[in-house]
């Protein structure tokens, strides 16, 4: 069985990209523009990890990372963002998040982080 | 004659007027130099965001339009620093300024999506068309009208009926809405075919059907003949078709042989942008990803009575025949061969040395059972081949078949990359371009594939070696025989479809097959080209497909990279699951794609030859054009700049151990500080300079006897001497270097000759350049022109591009990093030394090979 991974940006092409270069490895992949959905969907299927864009209308994604937490425990987050800044990243870190990337993200790291956590 | 060369090329030297300098807007050489490496500096910063916005967009990260905007906004600041500051530098001498916004603009469109400009023309003749006019034209006029206009090759008379226009006939009937329908889903096809019913029945605003109107009127003034009426060819040219990503072959309407008039015009129109809501274009749309409202322009071309039509591919698109072109070719129009209606004549034109000296490697002639013809009433038929046109002779000449190869190269040169071209021979015997859109090359096959190979030995081989393999790949699945078209809907998923002809039709069918296989077909028919895109393994002119496997029965299809074929019996697991059609790339997301255009107006480099006309801020397409086109030009201010310091006070003397009567000037950093007057030859720290000097200064490369003139030279040398000495006076005898730490520029006369060496060295090869410039002696022309072929010779050697005339030079490199200047500086050093005097002994045209290999093997005696 292939691993689960969701896929949070408001950002169509983010989605995309990250969705198909993970295809490529194997994993099923799912993805959403926004965070409402995607938290539904989380109730009714556990993911393996969860990507998820930083600042996003609505819920944002230190909100994601919490919800997430509050439901599969085991679950891991990678945080990706345009907007890097040090409260931010120390706020996800306690909040147990599993990798941080700035944007652009290169694709390999993103899959390695993503093998890593997986182990 | 020979005076006014020289005078020609020395006066405006001598007299100090190049462009610039007599604008007076600088004050002082140090402050040019100041200028000039600003200028550097903020063109640097550009070039970083050229080359992060490349590689961040080249499809190994995952960026957003936060990071275009951002990064983008960094390059135009860079970009209009530089200009503020080349601007002063030169005094406005350019209008690189307007050059910057016209880019900037589109770009900016692009990033924000504001809405596109276009002066809202509903009609336009090719010749009016412009480079930024793209999203107005669509890709089919926007690519035919460049390579009438740019090119100058024969295209037809023509014009485009523009988005504009497009937009305006839906507002005008009132379908905005029932277009935006489409995407909220459900009930398609219902709502595709209303629109069709829509449009075709639609009515035309004023103004267009005006435009429309005039320009039929003006086509057929302007190519009247009493013979011939005129009737044109009414084709889509969508946005996003015959792009870099997509083609669109075969899906939308062409209505051939319409009348030239308003009426008929109108009706074609209408049917061509009726074919934007067929089922077919919607089928391609979603395959590919491609979201958003669609607009089509149209263009409206003349028609060629042609004797002989067809495709050329300038590769072949398999990959397998390399350096190779390929030519389908049939009688009377192309719809036959594109269609894959009949069967064709096939060229394959070898490229030759260097992919540019084509010869024709293999003539495969074939059945041309059918032609396509105008109908007298208007339309076209497909007909028998008359009994005068000889069906199993080829339908074209040897030469017709290298001058449409000669032509195809051209074409291709000018994109920069492989291209489809459909084009005619006319009755008239001349060669019209038809189309040309970029064509897609397979790469090379995959490991996995090959190595997976030898397992279909396994089972029973049904078909082997026969077709064309229009697209590579391994697939598997129950054969459907389709026997009419009215049993596409009940081709099942995963089938093998086995037809008796190919069609672009398929395409409704192509995201859920595995592969196709026809009885006949062209490998230049729209539904290779189709076939190709969605990466659908296929082979098409097998014969007799239809009758050898049967429907339901299992099959394994390979086709390979050599262009062969095997269909094995049954399902062959480890060549299926190895050779599986490729999973969705990267590349293949039309968002990705999108967003990467914008590049396209960023990162290549048009401008390249600044000897040429062509480079000025009017050509300049790209950012990275503006970048050089400054850095060119900031490099000559600098050049005249120094030369103007002729005068200057700070002028010392060198003292070398050659009689080469140096004077030099320090902007900053070229001497030791403890350097007096005289400067010893070690008291050079410029390092450009102390290349030179090493090189010149080399014992035995510097000739100090003299070598005897002959009679002639005597003469050739008394007659141009007024040139020099009436206008030289101050000059004569002053060689000056101008140097900084980084800089050189030197001016030597040495007897009648004069050379210029202007070179900017530093750790960044993007800012380095040698500029060489040799013109004049005091021998006879041709010696002087031996000696500037010898010249050429040498430089060229060194990556230095250069033109010549007569006995001048002119060279220049750039792009090179620190060490290679050195190098290249110490053997320019060697050279302005060998070849002071060396055109005395250029006795004929064999010593200069003689005196060059020499040069090259360090002997450096006369």
């Amino acid at each position: 069985m292939s691993n689960r991974i969701m896929i949070i940006d408001d950002e169509k092409i983010v989605g995309d990209m990250a969705r198909i270069s993970l295809e490529q490895d194997g994993y099923e992949v799912e993805t959403f523009l926004n965070a409402a959905p995607a938290l539904e969907r989380l109730k009714e299927q556990k993911f393996d990890i969860v990507v998820t864009d930083l600042k996003m209308k609505g819920i944002d994604g230190l909100e994601v990372l919490r919800t997430v937490k509050d439901l599969y425990p085991a679950t891991k987050v990678i945080m990706i963002t345009a907007f890097a800044n040090l409260d931010v990243a120390i706020e996800a870190i306690r909040g147990d998040v599993h990798d941080f990337f700035p944007k652009p993200v290169k694709i390999r790291e993103l899959k390695e982080s993503i093998k890593k956590a997986l182990v | 004659m020979l005076g006014s060369i020289l005078s020609r090329v020395f006066l405006p030297l001598l007299r100090g007027k190049l462009p610039g300098l007599s604008r007076g807007k600088k004050t002082g050489l140090g402050n040019v130099f100041s200028l000039f490496k600003k200028v550097l500096e903020s063109n640097n910063r550009a070039l970083e965001a050229i080359t992060d916005m490349g590689e961040k967009l080249g499809g190994a990260y995952i960026f957003d339009i936060n990071y275009i905007k951002q990064s983008y906004s960094v390059l135009s600041s860079g970009l209009r620093e530089s200009i503020g500051q080349f601007n002063s530098l030169t005094g406005n001498a350019y209008p690189i300024g307007a050059a910057f916004e016209r880019i900037d603009s589109l770009i900016g469109r692009m990033i924000y999506g504001a809405p596109a400009g276009g002066g809202g023309e509903m009609v336009l003749f090719y010749e009016d068309i412009t480079w930024d006019m793209l999203r107005e034209t669509g890709g089919k006029n926007f690519h035919l009208s460049e390579i009438k206009n740019a090119m100058k090759l024969n295209v037809p008379d023509a014009f485009a009926i523009t988005g504009h226009a497009f937009d305006e006939f839906i507002r005008h009937n009132g379908l905005e809405k029932k277009i935006e329908a489409l995407s909220e889903g459900g009930a398609e096809e219902e709502k595709l075919r209303e629109l069709r019913e829509l449009v075709l029945g639609g009515g035309f605003p004023a103004p267009l059907d005006a435009a429309i109107g005039s320009a039929v009127e003006k086509m057929k003034a302007r190519n009247f003949s009493p013979r011939n009426k005129i009737s044109l060819a009414v084709r889509s040219s969508a946005e996003e078709e015959d792009s870099e990503f997509y083609s669109f072959a075969g899906q939308f309407e062409t209505v051939l042989n319409v009348r030239a008039e308003k009426t008929a015009v109108e009706e074609a129109y209408k049917k061509v942008v009726s074919s934007l809501f067929s089922e077919e274009a919607a089928a391609y749309r979603k395959g590919m990803g491609i979201t958003g409202a669609a607009r089509m322009p149209v263009g409206c071309v003349m028609m060629v009575d042609a004797a002989a039509s067809g495709v050329l591919y300038t590769a072949d698109p398999l990959g397998v025949r390399k350096n190779a072109m390929i030519v389908n070719a049939a009688w009377g129009l192309g719809k036959s061969v594109v269609e894959g209606s009949t069967g064709t004549d096939l060229f394959v034109i070898g490229r030759g040395e260097g992919g540019e000296k084509p010869e024709i490697a293999e003539v495969k002639t074939g059945e041309k059972a059918a032609m396509t013809v105008a109908s007298p009433e208007g339309g076209t038929k497909q007909i028998e081949t008359p009994p005068g046109l000889e069906r199993e002779k080829p339908c074209l000449s040897g030469q017709q078949v290298l001058e449409l190869a000669g032509v195809a190269l051209r074409v291709e040169n000018h994109y920069r990359r492989p291209q489809d071209i459909e084009w005619s021979f006319g009755k008239d015997g001349r060669l019209y371009i038809l189309q040309t859109r970029p064509l897609k090359v397979s790469g090379r096959e995959d490991e996995r594939e090959k190595a997976l190979r030898p397992g279909g030995k396994m089972n029973p081989v049904l078909m082997s070696g026969r077709g064309f393999v229009v697209q590579r790949g391994t697939a598997a699945g129950p054969a459907f025989i389709l026997e009419r078209p009215g049993q596409m809907d009940e081709i099942p998923r995963g089938a093998v479809l086995v037809a008796k002809n190919d069609s672009p039709q398929f395409i409704r069918v192509m995201p859920f097959i595995s592969a196709i296989i026809t009885d006949t077909g062209a490998p230049a028919s729209h539904m290779a080209s189709i076939c190709r895109e969605f990466r659908i393994p296929a082979v098409v002119n097998t014969g007799n497909a239809t009758q050898v496997f049967s429907s339901g029965q299992e099959l394994t299809l390979l086709a390979g990279e050599d262009g062969g074929m095997t269909v094995y019996a049954g399902i062959v697991r480890e060549l299926v699951e190895g050779g599986r059609r490729g999973l969705a790339e990267v590349e293949d997301l039309y968002e990705f794609r999108k967003k990467r255009y914008l590049m396209r107006y960023i990162a290549p480099l048009n401008l390249v030859n600044p000897l040429t006309d062509d480079f000025t801020p009017e050509k300049c397409k790209t950012m990275h054009d503006i970048i050089r086109f400054i850095h060119e030009k900031s490099v000559q201010e600098l050049i005249s700049a120094s030369r103007e310091a002729g005068g200057h006070s700070a002028l010392r003397r060198l003292d070398l151990p050659v009689p080469a009567g140096i004077q030099v000037i320090d902007i900053g950093g070229g001497l030791a500080p403890d350097a007096k007057d005289p400067v010893r030859m070690e008291q050079v720290t410029s390092v450009p300079f102390e290349a030179l000097l090493k090189g010149m200064t080399q014992p035995g490369v510097w000739h100090a006897e003299a070598v005897s003139l002959q009679m002639k030279d005597f003469l050739a040398s008394m007659m141009r001497m007024p040139d020099i000495t009436a206008e030289g006076a101050g000059y004569a005898g002053r060689n000056i270097a101008v140097i900084s730490g980084e800089y050189l520029n030197l001016t030597l006369r040495f007897g009648y000759h004069f050379n210029l060496l202007d070179c900017f060295c530093s750790d960044r090869p993007g800012n380095n350049h040698i500029y060489f410039r040799f013109v004049g002696g005091a021998t006879d022309i041709t010696k002087r022109s031996r000696r500037i072929q010898l010249i050429a010779d040498v430089l060229k050697e060194y990556g230095f591009v250069s033109s010549t005339k007569g006995d001048l030079i002119t060279a220049r490199l750039s792009n090179v990093g620190r060490e290679e200047i050195v190098r290249i500086l110490e053997q320019a050093g060697r050279l302005i030394a060998f070849t002071r005097q060396l055109d005395a002994v250029l006795a004929d045209d064999a010593s200069v090979e003689k005196y060059r290999d020499r040069f090259f093997r360090g002997e450096f005696r006369f």
